[in-house]
């Protein structure tokens, strides 16, 4: 090898984890937005990250209900990574997937690349609550230095979403944004993904916001834009909170 | 956030329209979009992040100053657009055909055509900094974003202007841990001395293929997180290839193209990266190697670029000493050289264009007689004429596109008075 027979440098990885609520009140329009969403919003994560010379995305996907399950046994590049149409049915057992998430978030699981890793994107999406002891997982998770480091956000479907319990999640009610339709939805799955991904892949802007702040900002702004779509950095405005799912 | 969609029209502060046709890029900062403006086809930079007003007024200015060169060396923003759809942008000549991102070319998606584009690359960007710094602007965000090469002639275009102020300034925005200096990834102002120590960076990628300060011991912390950007390209900032510290080696499998290149460049590039990323320079930044000093570094690496006799391809001579070529691995001899008044001393060889100095545009080239390669001639491609000097005291015009023998002992007067003898 010489002179211009160049390798690729080396990059480091940022794994955006999805961690979706297919529990039975997700049936319908709102698990087939979020299989549509996501499948949709691929493609863009895999150009992102292949005109990134910081960093290579990956993305990871755990859904819970009763119980969690990994759509793959390992991130997948975004280049590679085929979506599977999920179906909801069961319980939300938000304690099962923080447990799964805790025991992922480590260099002998999920992010074990060998060039290293960005701080991880979790996207958390849940339409109601808990009904296992999600407490105990939680503080368990919050010890974890991969989650501490994380940018987090968390989208509430519709108004039987526990806000409290995702923001405990996020540790911020601006990281929670709300959404009451399958549009505002679709879009805001776009929006957080794209913006987290591009934030996150990137080597970090020195002395100014941190990643967390500068997705949160960005994501408050479109959400102003979105019809449907709420935080509380971004109230609705009237009354179009009123949830239209069917 | 406001996208524009392909017809919308945004208002200009200088008066008139730009219309948006369609969607060709977008990045962290914003969406770059395809227009037309008065018949004409531009490219508008439409910003999706909020940015202040400082931010605003700061291109504004840049506006109405005008590009720092006369050249084509920049993408400076032409024209500003009102603040409207909750944002703005600024409008710019769309990038010429052949050119790729230097992103590309650290992704292996772009590769340069021969050493000499490389090298020619390396001081076009020495020469937009110099320009940039003349006019009294440095960088806000300087990062692999900033530059369009193109592979086949290195020539380079700096884009992304948005981001370059007058020195001491500064508009909130700032770039890339990895690209920027250590006092500003702890919060300092960006100068043209932290200009320098990013130039460095970019040099090092650009020749090595590999960030210089991402070693062992960057390789080793698992998650790179803000604290630890700021310790590795700030506080720690450590060059892998550092004299007295080797905790940062490259490593092998990972840090590849530097392992392979740092032997196959020159001693005195090497000696110049030691010394621009030593920990003296690091943490000294009124020390750090200036534009022109590079362009020295670069230009006597230059006048020993050769072509291999037996392989053909590009390798390093050495004056003073027999090397091998980097490519076969034959002897590299020096049969003859142009010993030169102000440009050191530049080694022939069958097929090489002679450049004086940081010259973009050769002074000669190097030709071989077909039936005997042994015969070499000397083919004037300048636009004067020069005149010979033989041992006996002859003088000999040599006109554009005429050649002369390569025969030891005369002297050339190129154009502006400059001298060299072969030897």
């Amino acid at each position: 090898m010489g002179i211009l027979d160049s390798a690729p440098v080396p990059r480091r990885t940022m794994v955006l984890f999805f961690i979706v609520d297919t529990s039975g009140s997700m049936d319908g329009t709102k698990i087939g937005s979020v299989n549509a969403a996501i499948r949709e919003v691929t493609p863009m994560l895999d150009e992102i990250s292949s005109n990134n010379a910081d960093a290579e995305i990956k993305i990871a996907v755990l859904q819970f209900s009763s119980g969690c399950e990994w759509m793959y046994d390992e991130p997948k590049s975004a280049s590679e990574f085929r979506w599977i149409d999920m179906e909801a049915d069961g319980l939300t057992d938000l304690g099962a997937a923080y447990q799964e998430l805790s025991s992922k978030l480590s260099r002998n699981a999920f992010l074990n690349e060998a060039t290293g890793s960005f701080a991880p994107v979790l996207i958390l999406l849940s339409d109601g609550e808990p009904t296992d002891d999600y407490q105990r997982p939680l503080e368990k998770l919050k010890e974890n230095k991969w989650y501490k480091a994380a940018i987090k956000i968390a989208i509430a479907i519709g108004s039987d979403a526990n806000r409290d319990v995702l923001k405990e999640f996020t540790n911020s009610s601006e990281a929670v944004i709300e959404v009451h339709n399958v549009e505002a939805l679709k879009k805001l799955i776009r929006t957080v993904s794209v913006t987290a991904s591009q934030i996150g892949s990137q080597s970090s802007a020195a002395g100014v916001k941190d990643k967390q702040t500068q997705v949160t900002e960005s994501i408050t702004k479109e959400v102003e834009q979105i019809d449907g779509a709420s935080s509380s950095a971004a109230p609705a405005i009237g009354s179009s909170s009123d949830d239209d799912w069917d | 956030m406001a996208e524009l969609k392909p017809g919308t029209t945004v208002d200009l502060i200088s008066g008139g329209q730009i219309k948006v046709v369609k969607e060709l890029g977008r990045g962290g900062q914003g969406i770059v979009y395809l227009s037309e403006f008065q018949g004409h086809q531009y490219a508008l930079k439409w910003y999706t992040q909020q940015y202040p007003d400082t931010f605003y007024n700061n291109l504004k200015h840049n506006i109405e100053q005008g590009s720092p060169s006369k050249g084509n060396e920049f993408l400076w923003p032409l024209m500003l657009t009102k603040r409207q759809y909750d944002s703005f942008g600024y409008v710019m000549q769309l990038r010429p055909q052949g050119f790729s991102e230097f992103g590309d070319f650290l992704m292996a998606k772009a590769k340069f055509a021969s050493i000499s584009a490389m090298i020619t690359a390396a001081l076009q960007i020495c020469q937009g900094f110099y320009f940039l710094h003349l006019k009294g602007y440095s960088y806000q965000d300087l990062n692999d974003g900033n530059f369009f090469i193109n592979p086949q002639t290195g020539d380079v275009l700096i884009c992304d202007n948005d981001n370059v102020t007058a020195q001491g300034q500064n508009t909130g925005i700032l770039g890339k841990a990895r690209y920027m200096a250590p006092e500003i990834v702890a919060g300092g102002k960006p100068d043209k001395y932290s200009d320098y120590f990013s130039l460095a960076i970019i040099l090092f990628l650009l020749f090595y293929g590999n960030h210089p300060l991402e070693g062992k011991k960057v390789l080793s912390c698992p998650c790179m997180d803000e604290v630890n950007d700021r310790k590795f390209y700030g506080s720690e900032a450590l060059f892998i290839l550092d004299k007295d510290n080797k905790e940062n080696l490259p490593v092998r499998g990972v840090h590849t193209n530097v392992i392979t290149r740092w032997p196959l460049f020159t001693k005195n590039l090497q000696d110049a990266f030691i010394e621009a990323l030593s920990q003296d320079l690091i943490k000294n930044s009124t020390k750090r190697i200036i534009e022109s000093r590079w362009e020295k570094v670069i230009t006597s690496m230059r006048n020993l670029l050769v072509v291999c006799k037996n392989c053909g391809n590009e390798t390093f001579a050495d004056i003073e000493k027999q090397t091998a070529c980097i490519n076969c691995g034959k002897p590299v001899t020096v049969d003859y050289q142009i010993k030169t008044t102000n440009y050191g001393n530049i080694v022939l060889s069958p097929k090489k264009n002679v450049f004086l100095g940081k010259s973009k545009q050769p002074v000669a080239a190097v030709r071989i007689n077909k039936a005997d390669p042994s015969v070499w001639a000397l083919q004037n491609l300048s636009t004067t004429t020069w005149m010979v000097e033989t041992p006996s005291g002859k003088l000999k015009p040599v006109g554009q596109n005429e050649i002369m023998p390569t025969k030891p002992g005369l002297k050339i007067t190129f154009s502006q008075g400059e001298k060299g003898e072969i030897v």
